[in-house]
Order: structure tokens, then C-alpha cells, then sequence
């Protein structure tokens, strides 16, 4: 057999990296702006399109789908290419997927600031644009399969595993996660409510971080590192292992988002269990990069390349140990929701996954301008800036992180809540707020710093766009001896079937935590006397929704009796049935708010939103005084109301035909209240309908307590 | 101990054991074709990415 001459694809590598870069600073940027916010509250700079609320998502999209996505396909393309001796499948689509991953980036930076989100953490963008990144998605996977259909090497290496249970499983989790109901273009309902929503957003957003964040930095870290080091992987057979058993566990440990909530506690205890168990693989895979760095230490001491992916093995490492620890219910029970989670989080993205891509582009922008790089002594300064911003970033958060946990739960020696003022909570983590963003401002320098080094790379070198390679032709018919006949051998050469039993593997978990919850009916004990929202409610909900108030507060109290103390009943699964979506929140900047209704008056709410710290002060919420001013689209009542009872919300049929009657009777009725404190608000602002559902809050079940109460009595 | 452990499984709790054990039945199969696998190939499949330049 003959030879055969190709080229590599450098080009679209390249458009890949710069796009890396530029999105990488815009997101951190946008992260050091909300860092800054909790700790001057000015910088929401009075709008409503930089409220922290709105741009947080920004950021988290930003930093995951732009920065680090960007990153994974710069890193798939280059090695996959080589590792299967082929260029990519087709040039169009790879032009295809790139300007249509950036077109969704700057959809997503149009839509967020605008309020059009789902309030899913991490899946906030709206239905259209889940629908076209569906379509990217599928185009990158044609490109992947394409080009590994016409490989040149018959078995592929395990970073090509990676990348196909990487697609495989981002594409399940994010149809699975975007079943919703268009009510308009830019609003959509979940058909999933309360807890079963729950369940199945932190089983997506749980496997957004393994399978966006993990897995395809695990493929790029089995082909970069060895090429860094120019050694192969330590050990290959611990890298099968460590493929099967982390896409096998990792999905099931999704509930663990979930602990002490309304959730069934089999769940929550499958959750644990898995988490738990995933430690195993999760080291299996840091053990296997570090040691092949054996006998390259020496290495390591001269090349900042090596160092930044020691320091991103590290981390990652610390991350996968921390995350099954901060699934034990103990400790979760003081972590879960303070800043200890937001450490936790970004010990993980600033060092693992902006580590590893450092590494990369500092290694493969020279390669393919066939240049050297412009400065080592820069990007050893970005290496020593970019560990001292983790640091800064790391340490104070943690600190703060374990402050409000335990200020939270500290009781008086007389059986009273210690700090029953929320705002004391949050102002005494203030100051490592402060250090927190001087860490976050340290890492970006560096980012910055790494941007100017490889841009001057790039001026001092040429793109070899085309990089020319040759190979031997696969043998068109095969035929294995004895030896090649082993299970994972033959299945090494079957990309297909690759495919399909990695598809099995990720939904066993999946579907033994959902199909019970969402079947078997008594996971989900309904409660007699809760009621579907009125139409000024859900108006008011979505309101909610679009200012991003979960961002910083959540709906569900946990049974400790420092919540129950502090905020009333704990919450239960039952009251959240119409919930479409759940609004649980992940995070307490601000406290719970599932037993605010009724616990203030309508003046309170109108004057907090329009001025917290006029109720609060020294509060660090925005102020929000465009509610005051915008009139509230009631023309969308009846096809929300229509939408809901299409989910199986029970409202009677031909009830949208008297919507917008009820909505104005109950928004009358909120603003002569109003009135009375002397508060003159036209009843069709937006305000009045926020104020609406914060006062329903939480509310049914005293109404199911006092029916109790008549009953015994 | 064991007995009593089983014993006390009830409702719901049939979904861990059940978890654990398709856990295990996986674990051993991977293990399984671990160990099945031959040396020299294993030697040719991690050296891949240092041979993949021409």
C-alpha cells in the first residue's frame, strides 16, 4: 500500500484559540464586574441590564460555553486530527460550527442582559436558542464522526473516547434539560415542575460540569500531556478504567445538588453514594497525568507549559476530593448555599479547566505559526500571577464561605437564633468579597498578560494553515488476528458502537433517578390546599424570573431548625407542584424567600425594591426602580395561562378568557393597599405584580395548617 | 449482620441496592477486559499521540 499526503486543519485550531482568548476575557471580565458588585452595590450602575441578577448568567455562560467550549474545540480539532492521521471531515462544517458557536455566544450575550432566560442554572438561554445550538451541536458531531469514519489509524486513542461521550452526553443532557412549552418567542415554560424540574436540572447541570468541563479536558489532558512531556500516558489500562468508571458514576451524582430539599431521600442517598464513589476515577485520572510527568520533573522546573498543567492536575484533584466531601450530608449541610460552593466551583475553572487551556494554547499557537514563544519569562509570570489569583480567589471564599454556614446555624445559650438580621450574615463576609475580586483582577492580568505574549507569537511567526502529514491507508477489509479479538480491542475500532454503549452507560444512572420520581406518584405527595398561581401572580413569577432574583435567593428551606427558626416551615415537595420552572436557587447572597409571603407588608416590598437599603440598611441588593416604572405586558396572560394548564396546571378551561379580569381585580387591590401607606403606583406596573408574588410565597400550607387545626378541634 | 442489613432494605431502598449492584456487574466487566487486554497492544495505544506527527 501506498502512502497517502493530506493536510491538517491549523486554520480553524487557530480561529478556535483566538476566540478562546477573546471570550476568556470577556467572561472573567463580566466575573470580576459581579464579584465587585456584592461589595459595591453602585456598580449594578443603576440599570437594569447590568444588575447582578441579569449578568450573572452572562458570566457562567460566558466563562463555560465561550471561554472553556471555544477552548474544547480548539483542542478536539487539533488532536483529533492527528490521532486519527486524517483532516477534518469537512471544512464546511468546521466554518459552520465555528460561526455558529460564536453567533450563539452573542445571542446569549444579547438575550441574558435582556432578561430572556429560563432560570435553569447554566441553561438559562431561551427555546430558539436552545433549537439552534442543538443544531451546532449536531454539526460538530457530523464533522467528529465524519472524520473518524475516514481515520487512518484503525483504534482510536482514549482522548477520542472522551470527545465521544463528551457529545454523546451534552447532547442528551441538553434535549433532556430544554423540554419546554413556547408560550412566546422569547418565553417558554418547562414541562417539568417543582421537584421532578429539580431533579432534572441538577442532573444536567451536575453533567454540564463533568461532561463539558471534565471529560473533554480529560481527553485534551491524555493527548497534550504526553506530548508536552514527549512521554507516553503512565499508565493506558488506568486510563480505560478511568474512562468506563467516571461516565458510569458521574451522572448519577447529580442529587447531591439537592440534599435536605423536598427531593425523595433515596435519591438524595443514591446522589451521595455515587459522589462518594466518584473520587476513585476522578484521582485515577489526576494519578495517570501526574505520573507520567515521572522522570520530567526537571522539565516542569523550566517549561511554564508543564507547570501550568501540574497546577491544573492539581486542582482538578483537589476538586474531585472536595466535591464528594461536600456531598456528605454533614457538611453539606453548612456549605450548601454560602461561598464555600463558589470556591469550590472555581478552584475547579480557574484551575483545571483555565490552567489546562493555558497550557494548550502556549504549546500549539507556536506549533502551528512554526515560531517559538515570544517570551517564557511572561508566560512564567502569567503561571505565578494566575496561581496567586486562585489563591486570593480560593482562600477567602472558603473563609467566607464556612463564616456564613456557621452564622447561619449559631444559636444564643437561649435557644435563639444568634443573627436573626439576615443582612449581618452577609455583611460580615464583605471584606472577602473584596479579596475574592483582587484575586479574580490577578488572574485576569495574567489572561491579559498571555494574550499580548501570543499575539507577538503570532506576528513573529506564519500560520501554517495547511500542515501537510501522510499516512498508510486503512486496509479496507479487516481481518483481526486472535489477539485483536478482545472485547476493548475490537470496540476500539468500532466508533459507532462506541457510541451507542456510551450512550447506555451515561443513562443507566439518569433514568433510575428519574423514571421513579416521575412515575411513581407517591415521590411527589400532593397537598390539598395548594393552588395554582393567579394570573397577577405567575405575571409577578416571571418577573422574578427575568430579574434573575435566584440568582441570590432561594425557595426552599431546608428541616434545620436554624431555617425553620429563621425562615418557618421547612418546604415540602408537595408545595412546589405548579412550579414550572423550580426557583429553588443554588445560592444565599440574600436569604430564602419560600415563607416571605405575608411576613412583610406591600409598602415594605415596594419600598425595598425600589430602594433596599431604605428597609435593609446597609443591604447590597440593587435597587430596582424601573418595577416602578414599566408597565407589565398583560397581553401574554391568556396563552400563559393556556401553557400552563397545557402542563397540567388546573385551571378551568375558557379561565384565559377571565385572566387578565382576575389580574386586574388583584393588582387594584395591591396598589389601594399601597395607598393606604401613602404609595401612589399605577395598579399595570411591574412592581405590582412582583409584590403579588412575593406575597403568595409560601403561603397554602398555613392555609393546609389551619384546615388541621379546625379538624382537630 | 449482613441478614439484618437486607432485611431492613424496604420500598425505596431497593433503588440503591439496585444502583450499587449494576455499579458492581459494570466495575467487574471493565476489569474483566483489563485484564483481557494483551501488553503489546496497550504499549501501541499509549504511545499513539507521540507518533502522530507524520
Amino acid at each position: 500500500m501506498q502512502l497517502e499526503k493530506f493536510n491538517y486543519d491549523n486554520k480553524i485550531v487557530r480561529n478556535f484559540g483566538i476566540a478562546t482568548i477573546v471570550w476568556g476575557i470577556v467572561g472573567m471580565t463580566v466575573g470580576l464586574l459581579i464579584a465587585s458588585q456584592l461589595f459595591q452595590p453602585a456598580l449594578n450602575m443603576s440599570s437594569q441590564y447590568t444588575t447582578f441578577g441579569r449578568i450573572r448568567p452572562l458570566h457562567t455562560n460566558a466563562v463555560i460555553f465561550a471561554f472553556v467550549g471555544n477552548g474544547i474545540f480548539m483542542g478536539v480539532y487539533y488532536s483529533l486530527q492527528r490521532l486519527l492521521k486524517a483532516r477534518m471531515y469537512s471544512d464546511t462544517l468546521s466554518k459552520i460550527h465555528f460561526w455558529g458557536w460564536q453567533l450563539l455566544i452573542v445571542s446569549a450575550a444579547i438575550t441574558l442582559p435582556l432578561g430572556i432566560t429560563t432560570s435553569h442554572e447554566y441553561a438559562e438561554l431561551e427555546w430558539p436558542i436552545d433549537i439552534a445550538l442543538t443544531v451546532i451541536w449536531v454539526v460538530f458531531g457530523i464533522n467528529m464522526f465524519g472524520t473518524i469514519i475516514k481515520r487512518r489509524e484503525r483504534h482510536m486513542y482514549v482522548a477520542i473516547w472522551f470527545y465521544i461521550a463528551t457529545f454523546v452526553t451534552v447532547a442528551v443532557l441538553h434535549i433532556v434539560n430544554s423540554f419546554q412549552l413556547p408560550v412566546s418567542f422569547f418565553k417558554s415554560y418547562y414541562l417539568y415542575a417543582g421537584v421532578q424540574d429539580a431533579l432534572v436540572q441538577w442532573w444536567y447541570g451536575h453533567n454540564a460540569v463533568a461532561f463539558f468541563l471534565t471529560t473533554p479536558y480529560l481527553g485534551m489532558m491524555y493527548y497534550f500531556l504526553p506530548k508536552m512531556a514527549n512521554r507516553p500516558v503512565y499508565s493506558y489500562k488506568l486510563s480505560i478504567l478511568h474512562f468506563w468508571s467516571l461516565i458510569f458514576i458521574y451522572i448519577w451524582a447529580g442529587p447531591h445538588h439537592l440534599l435536605y430539599t423536598s427531593l425523595p431521600s433515596w435519591a438524595q442517598s443514591l446522589g451521595v453514594a455515587f459522589s462518594i464513589m466518584l473520587i476513585a476515577p476522578s484521582w485515577g485520572g489526576m494519578i495517570n497525568g501526574l505520573l507520567t510527568l515521572r522522570g520530567a520533573w526537571d522539565k516542569v522546573r523550566d517549561d511554564a507549559t508543564l507547570k501550568f498543567m501540574v497546577v491544573g492536575l492539581t486542582a482538578y484533584g483537589m476538586a474531585t476530593f472536595e466535591g464528594p466531601m461536600l456531598s456528605l450530608k454533614q457538611i453539606n449541610g453548612i456549605a450548601h448555599f454560602t461561598d464555600w460552593i463558589v470556591s469550590h466551583v472555581h478552584v475547579g475553572a480557574l484551575g483545571w479547566n483555565g490552567f489546562l487551556t493555558f497550557a494548550i494554547l502556549y504549546w500549539l499557537i507556536p506549533r502551528i505559526y512554526q515560531t517559538s514563544l515570544y517570551s517564557k519569562k511572561a508566560a512564567s509570570f502569567h503561571f505565578w500571577i494566575g496561581t496567586l489569583g486562585i489563591l486570593f480567589y480560593a482562600i477567602p471564599m472558603y473563609w467566607s464561605g464556612f463564616t456564613q454556614g456557621l452564622m447561619w446555624k449559631e444559636f444564643t445559650p437561649e435557644g435563639m437564633l444568634k443573627y436573626p438580621n439576615f443582612l449581618e450574615t452577609t455583611l460580615a463576609v464583605i471584606p472577602m468579597h473584596v479579596l475574592r475580586a483582587i484575586g479574580g483582577a490577578l488572574y485576569l492580568a495574567g489572561v491579559i498578560v498571555m494574550t499580548w505574549n501570543l499575539y507577538k507569537t503570532m506576528a513573529q511567526g506564519k500560520l501554517l494553515a495547511n500542515e501537510p502529514a501522510e499516512s498508510l491507508p486503512l486496509a479496507p477489509a479487516f481481518v483481526p488476528h486472535a489477539s485483536e479479538k478482545s472485547w476493548h480491542r475490537s470496540l476500539e475500532r468500532r466508533p459507532m458502537q462506541f457510541l451507542v454503549i456510551s450512550l447506555i452507560v451515561i443513562l443507566i444512572g439518569g433514568m433510575v433517578e428519574m423514571m421513579p420520581t416521575f412515575m411513581v406518584s407517591s415521590n411527589v405527595p400532593t397537598i390539598a390546599t395548594v393552588k395554582p398561581y393567579s394570573p397577577l401572580e405567575l405575571q409577578g413569577r416571571d418577573i422574578y424570573i427575568k430579574e434573575g432574583c435566584v440568582n441570590c435567593h432561594t425557595q426552599t428551606v431546608r428541616p434545620f431548625r436554624s431555617e425553620t427558626e429563621r425562615y418557618g416551615e421547612y418546604s415540602k415537595a408537595g408545595e412546589y407542584v405548579y412550579d414550572h420552572p423550580f426557583l429553588w436557587g443554588s445560592k444565599r447572597t440574600g436569604p430564602d424567600l419560600h415563607r416571605v409571603g405575608g411576613k412583610y407588608s406591600n409598602a415594605w416590598h415596594f419600598n425595598h425594591m425600589f430602594d433596599p437599603t431604605t428597609m435593609s440598611p446597609g443591604s447590597i441588593m440593587p435597587p430596582y426602580p424601573w418595577l416602578m416604572e414599566q408597565d407589565l405586558d398583560i397581553s401574554t396572560t391568556p396563552s400563559k395561562i393556556k401553557a400552563m394548564r397545557t402542563l397540567g396546571v388546573p385551571y378551568p378551561d375558557g379561565y384565559e378568557d377571565k385572566a387578565v379580569d382576575d389580574l386586574n381585580k388583584q393588582a387594584s387591590e395591591i396598589t389601594a393597599n399601597l395607598a393606604k401607606d401613602n404609595i401612589k403606583v399605577a395598579s399595570n406596573k411591574e412592581v405590582v405584580a412582583l409584590i403579588a408574588y412575593l406575597q403568595r410565597l409560601g403561603i397554602d400550607i398555613k392555609a393546609s395548617k389551619t384546615a388541621a387545626n379546625l379538624d382537630n378541634n | 449482620m449482613f441478614r439484618q442489613f437486607i432485611s431492613s432494605v424496604s420500598g425505596s431502598q431497593v433503588y440503591l441496592i439496585t444502583s450499587l449492584g449494576i455499579f458492581l456487574v459494570f466495575f467487574i466487566v471493565v476489569a474483566l477486559m483489563l485484564f483481557l487486554m494483551k501488553k503489546d497492544h496497550i504499549k501501541h495505544m499509549s504511545e499513539m499521540p507521540l507518533r502522530d506527527t507524520k
